[in-house]
């Protein structure tokens, strides 16, 4: 029996800059998997590889469908949504402009006026903001619309990329009880890389360590989250 | 579950970007309308009202400014960069000669074909030019405009060579009781309004959203399924076709061409002529055809000796008070204006 987002022996790079060496992941659908390590151990690049931003070997399956080598937009269609390091907003353009920019593969406009409607009871502060340009947000405002224009796309897979960076503890809270609560809603997968393991491991199923492209750990949120000797070594403070 | 997010606004920076949308948005692009209109009104009574020289010049204005609206839906709008959109102005020029000569096509007809060729060519070149970046890209649309002339000297028999050709310029109908400059004017204008409307309705559309999410954030606009090569070629593309039509209207107005009107200069120019005048702006276009059309000369007047100097200056200039072009400036007069009249 195989799981709804199946990574097997992936490996990935920049040029000749071996980054990722044999990752392995399963994730079962509408489960959270959090991805914990050190700077520099290759998480970003591992939501990169599944996205298709940067080249990778090794299997990556999505629902049975096989991912890998694909280029992003094809695997957008596919229902990969992908909130970048740093949130890539459209800095220019309006709130609204980016959040139907989320939906350009999508073609029903009752749908997206719909779904508008979805996110703005997850993220009340965007129907404020909707004719502000997204550069004059706040930090926290634009990783709401990074989340917000991911779940344009009606992803089955939701890529995070260090949610909490640059905010402060509540509004980082916030932002993952929305998460979970989308999560639970949607049945959305989510793969979420934290630095706040704490956080990421309170609404995650399951977690994995990675440390230079390598799985050094693996096991339900519980487990991580009990194992002191992770704490010290991989998360460096107490969990 | 939707408490309310209350986020410190402590990160809401002061620096709003230029292009940003503001709240007075609606407000602003109801304004623009009523100034376009006003222009348009302008602009129909302004050849009765001047001698012939001085309407062939307003002619050449309209005919570059429909070449840089269609250099800023690939500049100003999709941001890529293009060093060689001359050579697609010159073969839209070419195009209307050689079929208004050999093929004695009637005139009107020779519009939409100058833009279909100037249309296919774009895409031919710009689906491997578009793989590439930055300098990249514009070293190869430089080589475009470089290899032109060459070219066209080296067709003789279709091009008519060094010589170039001369035209009999489309004759004003009896009826509208318009002089030779007159006719032709109204010709150039309404092709500057359709493509002006066009290129409105093009970035307005789905297509318009990705060409812009292309210019902030390529990996973003990727990751959500924007196409980038297939955009990017669509966008070239379509700048070539607008390139094209005003080539066409040019060899209507002066009613020659020949591969020294052509050369490298004129792409530069161009390019020059959107960026001081605003790019990706509405009236960036406008005032950037009259860049085109009146710096050189005025560059001449000043200095014979080196007028490239005096026309690198006045760029420099330009830019320096300006920073986001002729439009920007003036955005930002109208602006000041505005919250006067608002204060009295
Ligand atoms: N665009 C790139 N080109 C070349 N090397 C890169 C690039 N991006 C990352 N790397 C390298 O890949 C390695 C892993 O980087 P990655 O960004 O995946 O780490 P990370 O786990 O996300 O770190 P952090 O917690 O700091 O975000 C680093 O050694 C980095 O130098
Ligand atoms: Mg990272």
């Amino acid at each position: 029996m195989s799981a709804f987002l199946e990574v097997t022996d992936l490996r990935a790079g920049y040029g000749d800059a071996r980054v990722l060496h044999g990752v392995g992941l399963a994730v079962p659908q509408g489960e959270i998997c959090a991805i914990l390590g050190p700077n520099g151990a290759g998480k970003t690049t591992l939501l990169r590889a599944l996205s298709g931003m940067v080249r990778v070997r090794g299997g990556i399956r999505l629902d049975g469908t096989d991912l890998a080598g694909r280029p992003p937009d094809a695997l957008a269609r596919l229902g990969v949504a992908h909130v970048p390091e740093g949130r890539g907003t459209f800095v220019p353009l309006s709130v609204e402009e980016n959040l139907r920019l989320g939906a350009f593969i999508r073609r029903s406009r009752a749908e997206i006026n719909a779904d508008l409607e979805r996110i703005y009871t997850y993220f009340p502060v965007l129907r404020k903001r909707l004719k502000q340009a997204a550069g004059s947000l706040s930090g926290g405002e634009q990783q709401m619309l990074a989340i917000g224009r991911a779940l344009m796309l009606r992803p089955r897979l939701l890529l995070l990329d260090e949610p909490s960076l640059g905010l402060a503890p509540l509004v980082t809270q916030e932002l993952f009880r929305i998460v979970r609560a989308i999560n639970e809603e949607e049945r959305t997968t989510v793969v979420v890389v934290e630095q706040n393991a704490h956080i990421a491991l309170g609404i995650a199923q399951q977690a994995h360590v990675l440390e230079t492209g390598r799985i050094v750990l693996s096991g339900t949120a519980e487990q991580i989250r009990a194992d002191e000797q992770v704490a010290q070594s991989y998360l460096g403070y107490r969990v | 579950m939707s408490g309310s997010t209350e986020v410190t606004s402590k990160a809401a920076s002061a620096e709003t970007p230029g292009r940003g949308r503001a709240p007075g948005r609606a407000a602003t692009v109801r304004w623009r309308w009523i100034v376009a209109a006003l222009l348009l009104a302008a602009a129909c009574y302004a050849p009765f009202q001047l001698v012939p020289f001085h309407v062939f010049q307003l002619s050449m204005v309209l005919v570059y400014a429909v070449a840089l609206l269609g250099l800023n839906l690939l500049v100003g709008h999709a941001g890529q960069i293009s060093l060689g959109h001359g050579a697609f102005f010159a073969v839209g020029a070419y195009t209307a000669a050689i079929l208004l000569q050999r093929v004695e096509l009637p005139y009107p007809l020779t519009l939409p074909v100058a833009a279909a060729v100037a249309f296919v060519l774009g895409l031919a070149l710009g689906l491997p030019a578009m793989r590439l970046r930055g300098l990249y890209l514009a070293l190869v649309t430089l080589a475009i405009a470089i290899f032109l002339v060459p070219l066209l000297k080296r067709f003789e028999p279709l091009t008519g060579g060094s010589m170039g050709l001369t035209l009999a310029k489309p004759a004003p109908p009896a009826w509208t009781g318009l002089a030779e400059d007159q006719w032709l004017y109204f010709l150039a204008l309404a092709v500057a309004v359709a493509a002006f409307l066009l290129a409105h309705s093009l970035l307005r559309s789905r297509v318009g959203r990705a060409l812009h999410a292309i210019r902030d954030n390529e990996a973003a606009a990727e990751v959500m399924g924007v196409r980038l090569s297939f955009y990017k070629t669509l966008a070239f593309a379509w700048s070539a076709m607008f390139a094209g039509a005003a080539g066409c209207v040019y060899t209507w107005v002066i009613g020659f061409v020949s591969p020294d009107s052509f050369v490298v200069t004129l792409s530069i120019t161009l390019l020059a002529g959107l960026v001081v005048g605003g790019l990706g702006s509405f009236s960036g276009p406008i005032l950037g055809g009259l860049f085109v059309m009146f710096v050189p000369g005025i560059a001449q007047d000043v200095n014979d000796a080196a007028p490239g100097v005096i026309f690198g200056l006045l760029i420099i200039a330009v830019m320096y008070v300006a920073p986001t072009g002729l439009a920007g400036l003036a955005g930002r007069v109208t602006r000041s204006i505005q919250k006067i009249l608002r204060k009295e």
